[in-house]
């Protein structure tokens, strides 16, 4: 399957979605004007870990403009409580309330909901309702949190031990023991949040004669949304409504429902108006999902070569206070998938999950960022142990073209993918030989270069089989439809949820490879259930794959099913070959193709207009529906590679270069996958270098609520970024596409660090955690030039 | 809680007139009270630079400034730019570079670089990323932005050019 094979697919147009979006057009949940509306505030709990004693709204109800106020034990009366318990072996159940009627768990924790003709004089009520706690104390740490004796974050569990999952494939104690060397190296990855520029926010619209609930909100996965929420509302779900307008960023953070927009909805019922809420940035950075805590510990034997022979991890994930997703839904997916480019056979994993006094976790952009960073940091630990150079160790274990497809220790299954290409693109590109020169001429002029290479292996597109073999509830599959109206113009739709990736344009082009008509004839309609057909949504880096894949295919029986009409129509004998070419019906001609009368809208004015003209048995109209399960798992593949410079007096990490390889198969659209890539690699520097959440040791107060405390890097920080696009197709999946927008966050997050690690490994210390900060960093040269200082001469 | 009073506002060439309690913002009284959604609210504490306007031509937050305090100046946001079939130099530049994904912040990147580019129509790299910090994207890692306010500034001067 050959890129060039493609007319539509690849074509590099700037987007559609443009011209709204440029122009202050476009419409987000804020821009929605509903008449009669009322605004919700949350009223929030300013400790860690409490329990209520009481809560009094009577001076809240006298405010101006107050309409109502709930609480929790309200919220228990008209909607059910949720209940994730999918059946995992080592998972614990977990249930929580529509808004906390006993305790909180974290602060920022909402227990009640201020209705008011306004948003300023919803705030101000909220003020004014009076809580009454008892402050208990909070868990701030996974080690803290798996302590005997811990406070319990669910009274109704146990422990704060909520899911433990362990594996052993082939022997690695064996060769632990008779290795020429064990090598331990630690991971310790911060806690980070999505910071979607927009935040969350929805309007709910109770339809009081019809009995129906029209909920606008910001959405990656309208449809398993709408589920949840009818669900919890005690609706049947044909009740329901879920339109998702333009998102301003996701990233993760908008997939669950969440208890705000629930008790929303729930308000809007009860007082039979449209209810909207709005959240401010400090409960974005304190009460919307966060992502990432854990911590790794790899040991590796290797013989003296540096092949390593066994592979042990072990990860601990704080997972926060409340389970919107299975507590194994992330840190499980990176022990299957660590091994990535290289051949490990003997492997054993221990993954943890403890629940502490924070937010409540869900994926974030790469909910398995830290795979490529644990399993390259590792090998230059191997590295620095056995005094290699970090390429020379990775070039011994990684993948050969030959031997692919690879099942994985685990049983995953690698084919289609090019470490070897990716990696030595890269080091080309950086002329690594004279780079490792350069470095040490800095170094005997005190200039503190590093150079960090991590290989990625991204796994974009989680078929309902993965789901399965890995513990993970849920479906990888994809619904579409594709319409061809009677005058030929095309509406397609399919189950994903839009957040800025380009799908109007992206999707386009996948529909009209399939159906043979250019991409300005097709129009994309995403977001709305009622609408697009039931699909899983976006997350993950499945909108390519799954999304523009169910598209392809659907758009293929839409086009064959023209083509058969055409060959009645034109009375040609069955095996006269046509194909559909911008629109217009071609009819094969020895080797050329020639055009016949027909173009698409005079077939589909016979289809909708003059049915008795169809073939025999053929059926009126030109409606198609799809839907598809991709393979188990598809993969992408990329090579990162940072220069850094770090300021040994201050601390400070200069980006001098970055570099990366990404062989993402065929794509839809080269601009937006570009711009993905950019993406992707600016969240995972941001992330390692500055953001981070912070929660008070002993409180468990957050103390990063404000973008000033949460720190996000801006145009001066993020460096150039040079990337050498390849595109080996997938021989499995429709058209070759692979996906990709996560693996850049992989890459950066283990480039970076591998290359400020190399700055400083003449010290002889070892960089272990993130955030990269000065303080950080400066600790540790302090450190090591003491002890140099200590050594008698 | 106070008492709301009536001011007008002079927006995109108009003047409004419309009652606000003195601590409404102005990007809120812009969005509820003059139908102009354009103007984007990210942080409401000065940071993310979505909802940059233009006063009397220069680039200010509008969630740091009240509503009441703009009487009398010349307010100017996204929808006076330009509108999808006639994008302003800057905004096209936007979409030919993918300057944008979720565009969210995109409004305000805008009104930031409009009064910008007026002023220094010939800026060096270093200088657009400095200026552009104070717009906050999640989605793009500026790269593309930076290349399309390049392009616009380069487009702005050869226009310059050929009608001096």
């Amino acid at each position: 399957m050959e890129a060039e094979a493609f007319r539509y697919i690849g074509m590099p147009h700037p987007r559609t979605e443009d011209a709204r979006l440029v122009t202050g057009r476009g419409k987000y949940i804020d821009d929605i004007v509903l008449p009669q509306a009322l605004h919700a505030c949350f009223v929030r709990s300013p400790h860690a870990h409490a329990r209520i004693t009481g809560i009094d709204t009577t001076q809240a109800l006298l405010m101006p403009g107050v309409v109502a106020v709930y609480t929790g034990k309200d919220l228990a009366q008209w909607t059910a409580r949720h209940r994730m318990a999918p059946p995992i072996n080592g998972l614990k159940v977990m249930e929580m309330d529509t808004l906390p009627i006993h305790k909180v768990r974290f602060h920022g924790d909402p227990v009640a909901c201020v209705i008011a003709t306004n948003r300023y004089l919803a705030e101000d009520a909220a003020e004014a309702v009076e809580v009454n706690w008892d402050v208990l104390p909070a868990v701030t740490s996974m080690v803290q949190a798996m302590r005997p004796g811990a406070p319990r974050v669910d009274d109704a569990l146990q422990d704060n031990l909520l899911s433990h999952q362990q594996a052993v494939h082939g022997d690695p104690a064996d060769a632990m023991a008779t290795a020429h060397r064990v090598v331990t190296s630690t991971f310790s990855q911060h806690r980070q949040t999505h910071l979607p520029i927009e935040t969350r926010g929805c309007i709910a619209d109770w339809d009081a004669g019809r009995e129906h609930l029209n909920f606008h909100v910001g959405t990656q996965a309208p449809h398993p949304y709408r589920t949840a929420l009818a669900a919890r509302l005690l609706l049947p779900e044909s009740k329901v409504t879920v339109m998702s307008p333009d998102v301003g960023g996701g990233f993760g953070q908008k997939i669950a429902l969440y208890r705000e927009e629930l008790t929303v909805a729930a308000a809007s019922i009860q007082l039979g108006r449209p209810v909207r809420w709005r959240e401010d940035r400090m409960e974005n950075l304190m009460a919307s999902a966060q992502a990432r805590e854990d911590f790794c510990q790899t040991r590796v034997a290797v013989d003296g070569a540096g092949r390593v022979l066994a592979l042990e991890l072990e990860i601990t994930e704080d997972f926060g206070a409340y389970s919107f997703y299975p507590g194994n839904y992330l840190a499980r997916v990176v022990a299957m998938i660590i091994t990535g480019p290289y051949r490990i056979a003997n492997y054993a994993y221990d993954v943890k999950v403890v629940l502490t006094n924070k937010v409540g976790n869900a994926p974030m952009r790469a909910p398995m960022s830290v795979t490529s960073w644990v399993m390259d940091g590792t090998l230059d630990a191997v590295a620095r142990e056995l005094g290699l150079d970090p390429v020379t160790v990775r070039r011994i274990n990684m993948l050969q073209p030959e031997e692919l497809p690879y099942a994985m220790a685990t049983g995953e299954v690698l084919d289609d993918v090019t470490p070897v290409a990716t990696m030595e693109a890269v080091l080309a590109a950086l002329d690594y030989p004279a780079l490792r020169q350069r470095q040490q001429h800095a170094r005997a002029q005190g200039r503190w270069l590093g150079i960090g290479l991590c290989n990625v292996v991204e796994s974009t597109t989680y078929g309902s089989k993965f789901y399965k073999s890995a513990g993970i509830a849920g479906s990888g599959h994809e619904a579409a439809w594709v319409r061809i109206e009677p005058s030929g113009w095309v509406n397609a739709a399919v189950g994903l949820g839009a957040s800025g990736q380009g799908y109007e344009t992206s999707l386009a082009n996948a529909v009209a490879e399939g159906l043979g008509i250019a991409p300005s004839k097709v129009r994309l309609h995403l977001g709305h259930t009622d609408i697009a057909p039931y699909g899983m949504g976006s997350r993950g880096a499945r909108g390519g794959t799954a999304g523009g894949g169910t598209l392809y295919l659907c758009a293929q029986q839409a086009r064959d099913a023209v083509l058969n009409i055409a060959t009645h129509t034109l009375g040609l004998a069955d095996g006269v070959k046509l194909r559909m070419v911008e629109g217009r019906v071609q009819q094969q001609d020895g080797d050329a193709w020639a055009d016949t009368r027909l173009a698409l809208e005079d077939i589909a004015q016979i289809a909708y207009l003059d049915p008795t003209a169809l073939p025999p048995g053929v059926t009126p109209g030109l409606e198609f529906h799809l839907t598809y399960d991709p393979p188990p798992m598809t993969y992408s593949n990329a090579c990162h590679a940072c220069v850094v410079e770090v300021d040994g007096a201050t601390g400070a990490v200069h980006i001098e270069r970055y570099v990366a390889a990404e062989d993402c198969g065929t794509v839809l659209s080269p601009v937006v996958v570009e711009g993905q890539q950019h993406g992707a690699i600016a969240m995972g520097l941001s992330g390692s270098l500055f953001e981070h959440v912070d929660y008070d040791e002993a409180s468990g107060q957050n103390l990063s609520g404000t973008l000033a405390d949460y720190l996000v890097a801006t145009s001066h920080e993020i460096p150039h970024i040079e990337l050498i696009a390849m595109h080996t197709p997938n021989s499995r999946t429709p058209a070759g596409i692979k996906g990709m927008a996560e693996g850049g966050v992989m890459g950066s997050i283990g480039a970076i660090t591998n290359a400020v690690n190399d700055a400083l490994a003449h010290l002889g210390v070892t960089v272990d955690q993130q955030p990269l900060t000065p303080m950080y960093l400066r600790k540790l040269v302090r450190e090591a030039q003491a002890q140099t200082q200590e050594i008698p001469l | 809680m106070s008492l709301e009073q009536v001011i007008t506002l002079t927006v995109n060439g108009s003047n409004l007139s419309f009652e606000v309690e003195p601590r409404k913002l102005l990007s809120d009284a812009l969005r509820d009270d003059c139908h102009l959604t354009g103007t984007h609210v990210g942080c409401e504490h000065g940071v993310c630079g979505a909802c940059t306007v233009l006063v009397d031509g220069r680039a200010i937050r509008a969630c740091l400034t009240y509503a009441v305090q703009m009487e009398g100046h010349e307010i100017t946001t996204i929808e006076a730019v330009g509108r999808p079939g006639n994008l302003s130099v800057l905004q096209q530049a936007l979409h030919e570079c993918h300057g944008l994904q979720c565009g969210f912040c995109t409004p305000g990147i805008v009104m930031t670089f409009e009064a910008y580019l007026k002023e220094n129509p010939d800026p060096s790299e270093p200088q657009i990323r400095e200026v552009l910090s104070g717009n906050l994207c999640r989605c793009t890692g500026y790269q593309n932005i930076v290349k399309a306010i390049a392009l616009a500034a380069s487009r702005m001067r050869e226009a310059a050019h050929h009608g001096s």
